[in-house]
């Protein structure tokens, strides 16, 4: 067999000159999002692309605040993205609720609940902010830092706890019984076998 | 035996290569239609090794899997039978049936994967995906049989022959009409607007391709180079006279002179439905079966009817 870690190198930078974009674009910080993609900023000499499906995703973009409804929805999709994943939480609102800070139904720590690799601070972050952000995923992926994907997976345990404090035993199958459902039947076919 | 081989090699190499390099160009060409810069042209290179080289795979059983395969293996048969320049591996008589055969079913490996996948936004997508091929057939079949008439032959690599003697065959009015319908037709098997309706990216999520990610989403992404490679080199073949240059010594500069002047040919039927996809929106369903019916149809029959004159 061949040796892939050999390759590693031309694999990260590859990995960090093309991430596509799924972006949730729950709160303010959706409207910069055109700017970035157009003319003005375009991402896409970076190679970041918007991708509407979460099977190709590389990149999460958490563009706001979020609220237990839109939360269920967040960790559904971050989980449906295939290894090596990076989630960029953007605004003061994801990191500690920003002006929802004292709000009965907004998250304020994004972190407890899925892994944040970058956060870009500000209300609302300029476009500029955005591509600094983005700069510093692309360096953070180079020197492999930016594990976020892996530390999910080690710490399952302690998420899972947290996600089920807000929601409740068993949500999971719920939400995704009513959003992804030819999934959860396939699954089931699988246990019967 | 071994020189077959040898051939068969550096045309899937090449068109790979130059498929990748084709996506690039249509990435930067709409990038600067749009005053952006655009990505490096080598974009698509970087994209194909990331989704390959991705550490967790999502499989959803073995029709999804063949499908992909079945898809790329077909478009690498289509790729065999194309002449390219004088190096050619297969040849049969009616492989200009066979070819355009062979350009679409790449599509329906994609559908069986898509659908077997069950989600429904990979339904409704395969489900335009096939509409939009009942479209484009009738054009197509009116155009491929024009050519046939006005040849006499079914044969690619003796269309091009004949077309070295007798000067390219969009100098002749009844194939005129003919390539203008097969160029509209095109546009659909390239997937670009204002045909894009099985893909519809803000709309239906990318339809038969949302559920691919990780190495099948890079397989098919090799399929597509390939399968642009295949379909510009199809249509420079039949219509814009090939390339069959014998004016050197040496089989290898022979060699070498044809594929430039193809390159130059494939460029130009690229940056034609580049053009096209940047300026339009896009059709829905009906409309676009209803174009393809009515204004193809009747420019590549009377294409037909003129070339059995
Ligand atoms: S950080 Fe500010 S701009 Fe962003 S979602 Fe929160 S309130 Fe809106």
């Amino acid at each position: 067999m061949v040796d892939w870690r050999l390759f590693d190198p031309l694999f990260e930078y590859a990995r960090k000159r093309s991430m596509w974009i799924v972006s949730f674009c729950t709160g303010c910080g959706g409207i910069e999002m055109p700017p970035l993609a157009t003319s003005r900023y375009d991402f896409e000499r970076f190679g970041v692309m918007p991708n509407p499906s979460p099977r190709m995703a590389d990149l999460f973009l958490i563009t706001g605040y979020v609220t237990p409804k839109t939360l269920k929805r967040i960790i559904i999709t971050y989980e449906m993205q295939p290894d090596p994943k990076y989630v960029l939480a953007h605004g003061s609102c994801p990191l500690n609720g920003g002006i929802y800070w004292d709000g009965y139904n907004a998250i304020k720590h994004l972190d407890k609940y899925i892994p944040v690799d970058v956060a870009i601070a500000g209300c609302m972050p300029r476009p500029e902010a955005v591509m600094d952000g983005i700069q510093k995923m692309m360096e953070l992926i180079e020197t492999g830092e930016a594990d976020g994907w892996k530390r999910y997976k080690e710490n399952y345990e302690w998420y899972r706890k947290n996600q089920d404090e807000l929601f409740g035993e068993g949500w999971r199958e719920k939400t995704a019984r009513r959003w992804i459902p030819w999934l959860m039947d396939k699954k089931k076919e699988v246990k019967e076998e | 035996m071994m020189e077959t081989a040898l051939k068969a090699l550096f045309i899937l190499l090449y068109a790979t290569f130059v498929g990748f390099m084709f996506m690039g160009i249509i990435r930067i060409v709409t990038a600067r239609i749009h005053r952006r810069v655009g990505p490096p042209i080598y974009q698509p290179i970087l994209d194909t090794i990331k989704l390959l080289s991705k550490k967790s795979n999502i499989t959803h059983g073995v029709i999804y899997d063949f499908g992909v395969l079945y898809a790329l293996g077909a478009t690498i048969l289509a790729i065999m039978f194309i002449p390219l320049g004088n190096i050619g591996v297969l040849r049969a008589y009616g492989d200009l049936i066979l070819i355009t055969f062979l350009l679409e079913i790449p599509m329906l490996g994609i559908m069986f994967a898509a659908m077997s996948s069950g989600n429904p936004y990979a339904g409704i997508g395969a489900q335009r995906a096939l509409l939009t091929m009942l479209a484009i057939q009738v054009p197509l079949g009116f155009a491929i049989v024009a050519l046939a008439e006005f040849y006499g032959t079914f044969s690619t690599y003796e269309i091009v022959m004949a077309q070295q003697v007798s000067g390219w065959s969009i100098a002749h009015l009844p194939l005129l009409l003919a390539a203008i319908a097969y160029d509209l037709v095109l546009q659909a098997m390239f997937g670009k607007e204002p045909f894009d309706i099985m893909i519809a990216p803000g709309e239906i999520s990318l339809g038969p391709m949302v559920e691919f990610g990780g190495k099948h989403m890079g397989i098919l992404q090799i399929q597509h180079a390939i399968a642009l490679f295949a379909e510009t080199l199809f249509f420079s073949n039949i219509f814009l006279g090939g390339a069959v240059v014998t004016t050197f010594a040496s089989p290898v500069l022979n060699t070498i002179a044809s594929l430039a002047i193809l390159l130059v040919k494939q460029i130009a039927v690229l940056l034609v439905a580049t053009f096209m996809g940047a300026i339009f929106p896009r059709f829905t369903i009906d409309q676009a079966a209803k174009f393809y019916w009515k204004w193809p149809t009747i420019i590549a029959a009377l294409g037909a009817i003129l070339a059995s004159l």
